[in-house]
């Protein structure tokens, strides 16, 4: 007995430190990226405020880029989203909207405000896609950068490699249809292309912010809001977290091992001779830019994949939590993929610092982190049931935990409030902030939970996106 | 040293941790708070002044640019020069004479850039200048190229010479239009690369301040440095320089490197046809 009790203990004393050390090692890991993005964020924006981006409005040496947007079932907001593409300022553009399959009206609202007629335009496809329906171009001289492929269903990552075919320009940018850009956006997006010698700039990413409640006038953001339901609420803190806290850290480290869909620029060269967009993965934006970094550090050549703080790109959250958990377990399966196409990087030294540090991390922290808390919910519920549970202890570290989650998010908060401070009404600060106070208790338990639906689609075999319903911006 | 190792031993350290990590946080999150609704605070006095001060500024810049009055006649106002000693409202008076500089030919620019001397602002600029920061710098050469400060050409030339890119293009930029081409020839000496940000802020820079003189350009297409030579010929281009093209078939013809000589001919081309 006294054998038993010892072990017992000793098991006891392990799990706490496993626990612990993981804790630790994760939060700490999130506030060495938060150190590193600040700082470089501190970088950006002073060297920001003396950039004159009208440079690249006037010149004929500005980035010649082609935009590719594959919509499916967008019918609701297409017409203003097109819009917004085609009144960005740029000049060396075109738009290309791929219609996917759409089993709604979205061809013949394309057809019928833009002046669509089809167009007999040649093109030697380098990636198989499904097959095409039709090309069209717009009459109107007004929509002349338009060109819109319809095509049969294949997914986003086909639509995708459809443009990828049909763009005519070195540099493609691909958004989801559905985004609000900045005006300014591709001003933005296309400088760092032309900023390094000696190494190719594969790809450039920008941050993605939430526009559920924000106003949006002629296809443009006019008014910043923060939306009065609490999951898209939380789901703002989050973004500001990920990508000002996270992303811009790890494009520091230049470890970027994702762009998102949302909003992406690429090398098309780099991303046709890299395969392009994968079909087999519902995590497609991820998986590309590994691939891409893959090869060019398989082949030795110079690179950077580069990082925008700027908020550029809005987008629509989910805000039911149906929508949600369908969102979050394809990220899941997508990052399950991604990880498991490339498993031969994870601390692999011939991938440098993507091999040993960012790949493991995303392991580590994306990948397993879900199921590592899933497990420790089923031990300490197991603790309760047999009365092994150290109450004091685990207070305590509840405690811990949720203090830094809350702290965390103040930092976020932070950072936002002395960068881009997109959020001046008070009210909407207190919101934020009252967030972050909440979200541990309700937000965190859903990721969790989408997390560990993710994993039992992917042993499941389940494949596609499935439906996502947008809900539409509030127009002015 | 034997107190920690027994708190460590005997599993206390956990507790005691976990309870500092708790304080630490909670009062972290608390200055981190204070420090946002500080700041709010400071922006939104910030604001409140720059409103208070526009109003001032646009009636005193109006008085100098149609009523001429002068900065002597200025400094009269007691309210101006308590004003005036703040950096805060010089801050705000640049920025406006600036925007107005802009905006502003002829007579009128030539008003402002009076004022800017005379009401000693330009010390600030030169002031800019010797700060420590790069980022101050830039405001510096920023300002005084706006008011067209030739006197500054010299000082301004030595960062177009540095390492710090921001810098160098904000500088370059600035000689550019405080002394045409003057302000690009020593790139043909040039160590390092000259990226497409910069050649294209080069270029932006002669187009916007419409430097007529083109003397000098064709240097560009001897240096040693592919990169500036590439320069050279996107400016011939892009400025349409039909009479450097003597230069542009020479590189043409006789370039060893197979890159430049392909731009070349197309430039050639572009430009013939």
């Amino acid at each position: 007995m006294t054998f038993l009790s010892d072990e017992l203990i000793w098991f006891l004393d392990l799990y706490i430190l496993l626990i612990l050390g993981y804790a630790i090692l994760i939060m700490s890991s999130y506030l060495v990226l938060a150190y590193l993005s600040t700082k470089e964020l501190r970088g950006y924006l002073k060297k920001n405020s003396f950039v004159d981006y009208e440079v690249l409005l006037t010149s004929e040496f500005a980035p010649k880029l082609s935009l590719i947007a594959p919509a499916y079932n967008e019918g609701m907001t297409i017409e203003e989203n097109v819009k917004s593409l085609l009144s960005l300022n740029y000049n060396n553009y075109q738009a290309i909207v791929v219609n996917d399959g759409s089993k709604d009206n979205s061809m013949e609202i394309l057809i019928k405000t833009y002046d669509l007629v089809l167009s007999e335009r040649e093109f030697h496809p380098q990636i198989e896609t499904k097959k095409i329906k039709g090309i069209y171009v717009s009459r109107n001289a007004a929509y002349k950068k338009l060109i819109v492929v319809d095509k049969e269903n294949g997914g986003k990552a086909d639509a995708l490699n459809v443009g990828l075919n049909i763009a005519e320009n070195p540099f493609v940018v691909c958004i989801d249809v559905d985004c609000i850009l900045d005006k300014d956006s591709l001003l933005k997006l296309a400088k760092p292309f032309l900023e390094s010698h000696g190494k190719r700039i594969i790809a450039t990413g920008g941050v993605v912010r939430i526009a559920n409640q924000c106003i949006i006038k002629n296809g443009r953001l006019v008014e910043v809001n923060i939306p009065d339901r609490m999951l898209p609420r939380i789901q703002v803190l989050e973004y500001l977290r990920a990508f000002l806290l996270g992303r811009m850290a790890w494009g520091r480290l230049d470890g970027l091992l994702l762009i998102s869909g949302a909003f992406g620029a690429f090398d098309k060269e780099i991303a046709i001779l890299a395969g392009g967009y994968s079909t087999k993965t519902v995590g497609e934006d991820m998986e590309l830019i590994v691939r891409m970094r893959r090869y060019m550090l398989e082949n030795k050549l110079p690179y950077a994949v580069s990082y925008i703080p700027d908020p550029l790109c809005w987008t629509e959250a989910p805000e039911e939590f149906k929508i949600f958990k369908k969102q979050r377990s394809r990220w899941m399966r997508g990052t399950i993929e991604t990880l498991s196409f490339h498993k031969k990087m994870f601390m692999n030294p011939k991938y440098k610092l993507l091999g040993m540090l960012s790949v493991p991390y995303w392991t580590l922290f994306e990948f397993l982190a879900p199921g590592i808390e899933f497990i420790g919910l089923v031990i300490t519920a197991l603790f309760i049931i047999f009365g092994l549970l150290h109450w004091h202890f685990f207070i305590l570290l509840l405690l811990f935990v949720y203090t830094f989650a809350v702290f965390f998010s103040v930092i976020a908060l932070f950072s936002e409030e002395n960068t881009y401070h997109k959020y001046p009404k008070q009210a909407d600060f207190f919101k934020l902030l009252m967030a972050a106070f909440i979200e541990p208790f309700y937000f965190h338990p859903l990721t969790v939970y989408a997390a560990l639906v993710g994993y039992k689609e992917k042993i499941m075999g389940t494949k596609g996106w499935g439906e996502m319903t947008r809900k539409g911006f509030t127009k002015k | 040293m034997e107190e920690i190792w027994e708190i460590y031993k005997g599993g206390k350290w956990v507790v005691s941790f976990l309870t500092f990590s708790i304080y630490f946080f909670v009062a972290a999150s608390f200055t981190l708070y204070l420090y946002i609704v500080a700041s709010r605070n400071k922006k939104i006095n910030r604001e409140r002044l720059r409103i208070e001060y526009n109003t001032e500024i646009e009636k005193l810049l109006a008085s100098v640019i149609f009523e001429n009055v002068s900065f002597a006649a200025i400094k009269e106002n007691k309210n101006f020069l308590v004003l005036f000693d703040t950096s805060f409202f010089r801050e705000v008076l640049t920025e406006s004479l600036i925007n107005l500089h802009k905006n502003y030919e002829g007579i009128y620019a030539e008003k402002l850039e009076q004022f800017y001397k005379e009401s000693g602002l330009i010390k600030d600029s030169f002031k800019k200048l010797k700060s420590l920061k790069w980022e101050v710098k830039c405001k510096g050469i920023t300002e005084l190229a706006e008011f067209n400060i030739k006197e500054a050409f010299d000082k301004i030339i030595l960062y177009s010479k540095g390492r710090n890119k921001t810098l160098k293009i904000t500088a370059i930029n600035a000689c550019i239009k405080l002394g045409g081409t003057r302000g690009i020839v020593h790139l043909v000496e040039h160590p390092d690369p000259i990226d497409d940000w910069t050649q294209l802020n080069i270029i932006g820079a002669f187009k916007k301040h419409d430097i007529g003189d083109t003397k000098g350009i064709e240097l560009l297409l001897e240096s040693q440095n592919t990169t500036v030579v590439t320069l050279g010929l996107k400016l011939i281009k892009e400025l349409k320089l039909t009479q450097k093209l003597p230069y542009v078939v020479q590189l043409a013809t006789k370039a060893t490197n197979t890159t430049i000589k392909y731009e070349a001919q197309s430039i050639l081309q572009a430009l013939t046809v």
